[in-house]
């Protein structure tokens, strides 16, 4: 694997563009015609138009739609679903639950990505390029087969409680699965190379001088950490918080696999209210709230990003 | 000294985390017990020889659904993806912006919302392509364009302009310039969003879940309605089988252009 590869802090694929292209465009020679242009664009921007936008669209109609029955919507307009989400605790408490699971797996990720983050950016091993393996291609397999490997690890008789029993830290086993703490592990696993890699470019940036500098005037591992990495990681660390945040919280294959689907969060809720409720205005409504609050995070990011930038 | 030997005693204990599940399933569709007891007291190799056909036709199933949904984002999305990176036109920001929008939006509101629009379709025209391999295509391509769109958009930024006015210089027409010159180069870049589209699509379990039907799952689809009642380690074995293939397309990428190169030309999403 080749160290000169450019990497752009995670999240902010669409600044990058068009900034980037501006400048390529400058280069290159000549623009293509209108015509051309046209062409080259409008499969993608029909297609995407009805298999993205025009969905995305009936299904905010459906949340303005009033329930009128099992897998139907009623006539005319309303905004009672919106009324009835925000007004019904019950709502607010899956909305709570959901950024709370982001916000611990954000905080679990940011702690355990840290060292094998730092390691690898500063190694010469010859090993470098099979560790930075074992971080990321886990990305490219099925995240399903993954939550499923947790399962016998996590069980009552599994190998985590037997150790935890056997090392008499618990006296009867702990409940690991069908849980939000089942979700919370799955998800932390499943997310956590993105603030591996997140930092890990960040690190790459910092002079290892400084830290020599530091070592020289006296500081100590822990002490480089907080007043050297730690500081100058930091446009890293946010990438790598928001993207994981935003994942944790758009989440609906790990919460199901490891929530054993009695863990409630807004995805899982809003699949099971159309699946099984056949209820589409409230369904799609749920669903209307999560992409907002994603579409915030997201937008966010990219906000965050390109002013640190 | 005891700093170093903290730091790779964490670094190893984070890669363990990491690689755990993935080692787990290999060693229990080997078990000669129950899955949930692990580790396993006895080995046995009979679970490969039972996995179903129900498990061998899903996995089939997906991998065709993948790479039809990596096909039609390789050739939908390499011009758009071309034209965005390079092109000055009035509305770009917002036609790219449109076209990497599916990129944030959760799987599960795709998939809420394809189903919607398939219920709709359904009352307008009284057929319907839900429970339909075409209609999972159509909802899996929603997942799969945007990758190609961001990787080639990416990928571009690096190209070598002097080759593209070089090769003009020396007589090549637009299109010869792009299919000697520009196309090649990136090359890298749509591998790297075709390996992404398809492992999204292989991955997939919500779209696939509303629009599939329930007599033709997807692989995702029947590992998730198996789990739960049917745990067993010819589960694990299909899993482990699926693990075996993707550390071969992995190790060939590695050969080929870097995994850590095709991971930072795609990742961002999920």
């Amino acid at each position: 694997m080749s160290m000169t590869i450019r990497v752009e802090p995670s999240g902010s694929p669409a600044a990058t563009g068009e900034r980037r292209a501006g400048r390529a465009s400058g280069a290159s020679s000549g623009n293509p015609s209108g015509l051309a242009t046209a062409l080259a664009l409008a499969p993608a921007l029909i297609v995407l138009a009805y298999v993205f936008a025009l969905p995305i669209v009936i299904m905010g109609s459906y949340s303005l739609r009033p329930f009128s029955g099992l897998a139907q919507a009623g006539p005319g307009w309303t905004l009672a679903n919106y009324g009835k989400f925000f007004g019904d605790l019950f709502y607010w408490g899956i909305v709570a639950d959901t950024l709370l699971l982001g916000a611990i797996v954000v905080a679990i990720s940011a702690v355990i990505a840290y060292p094998p983050a730092y390691f690898l950016a500063r190694t010469t091993s010859r090993w470098r390029s099979l560790l930075v393996f074992i971080v990321i291609s886990p990305l490219l397999i099925s995240v399903i087969i993954r939550n499923l490997g947790w399962i016998p690890l996590l069980g009552r008789n599994g190998l985590v409680n037997t150790v935890i029993l056997g090392l008499g830290l618990s006296s009867e086993p702990l409940a690991l699965l069908n849980n939000f703490t089942g979700v919370v592990i799955g998800l932390v696993h499943a997310l956590v190379p993105f603030m591996i890699l997140s930092l890990m470019i960040a690190i790459r940036r910092i002079g290892v001088d400084l830290e020599e500098a530091a070592t020289g005037l006296g500081a100590g591992p822990f002490e480089r950490f907080r007043l050297i990495v730690l500081p100058l990681s930091k446009s890293g660390l946010l990438a790598g918080c928001l993207i994981v945040f935003t994942l944790s919280i758009s989440a609906f294959t790990t919460v199901a696999m490891m929530g054993g689907k009695r863990v409630l969060l807004m995805a899982t809720y809003a699949e099971q209210q159309v699946r099984s409720g056949l209820n589409y205005p409230v369904g799609a409504t749920i669903a209307m709230v999560l992409l907002a609050l994603t579409a915030l995070f997201s937008l966010s990011a990219l906000r965050l990003l390109r002013e640190r930038r | 000294m005891i700093g170093r030997l903290a730091l790779r005693l964490a670094v190893a204990a984070v890669l363990l985390f990491l690689l755990a599940p993935l080692v787990v399933v290999v060693v229990a569709s080997f078990s000669d017990g129950p899955v949930m007891a692990f580790p396993p007291a006895s080995y046995t190799t009979r679970w490969y020889a039972a996995i179903s056909d129900e498990f061998w036709q899903a996995a089939w199933r997906s991998s065709v659904l993948a790479t039809v949904s990596m096909v039609v984002a390789v050739v939908v999305g390499t011009p758009a993806g071309i034209t965005l990176a390079r092109g000055e036109f009035r509305g770009k920001a917002a036609i790219s912006a449109f076209c990497l929008s599916p990129l944030m939006v959760p799987a599960l509101v795709l998939a809420v919302a394809s189903y919607q629009l398939s219920v709709v379709m359904f009352d307008l025209t009284g057929t319907t392509y839900a429970g339909s391999f075409g209609g999972l295509v159509l909802g899996h391509i929603a997942l799969t364009i945007p990758f190609v769109i961001r990787a080639v958009i990416v990928g571009h930024t690096h190209l070598d302009a002097s080759l593209e006015e070089a090769a003009r210089g020396l007589g090549a027409g637009p299109f010869q310039t792009l299919r000697l010159v520009t196309l090649p180069q990136l090359g890298p870049s749509i591998l790297s969003g075709g390996v992404f589209a398809f492992a999204a699509s292989f991955e997939d379990l919500p779209i696939s879940l509303f629009l599939g039907g329930g007599d033709a799952p997807t692989l995702p689809v029947q590992i998730y309605s198996t789990v739960e009642f049917n745990l067993g380690a010819d589960l694990m074995a299909i899993s482990s089988v699926i693990i075996a293939a993707s550390f071969a397309v992995l190790f060939i990428l590695e050969r080929v252009v870097g995994v850590e190169k095709v991971i930072n030309a795609g990742k961002g999403a999920h």
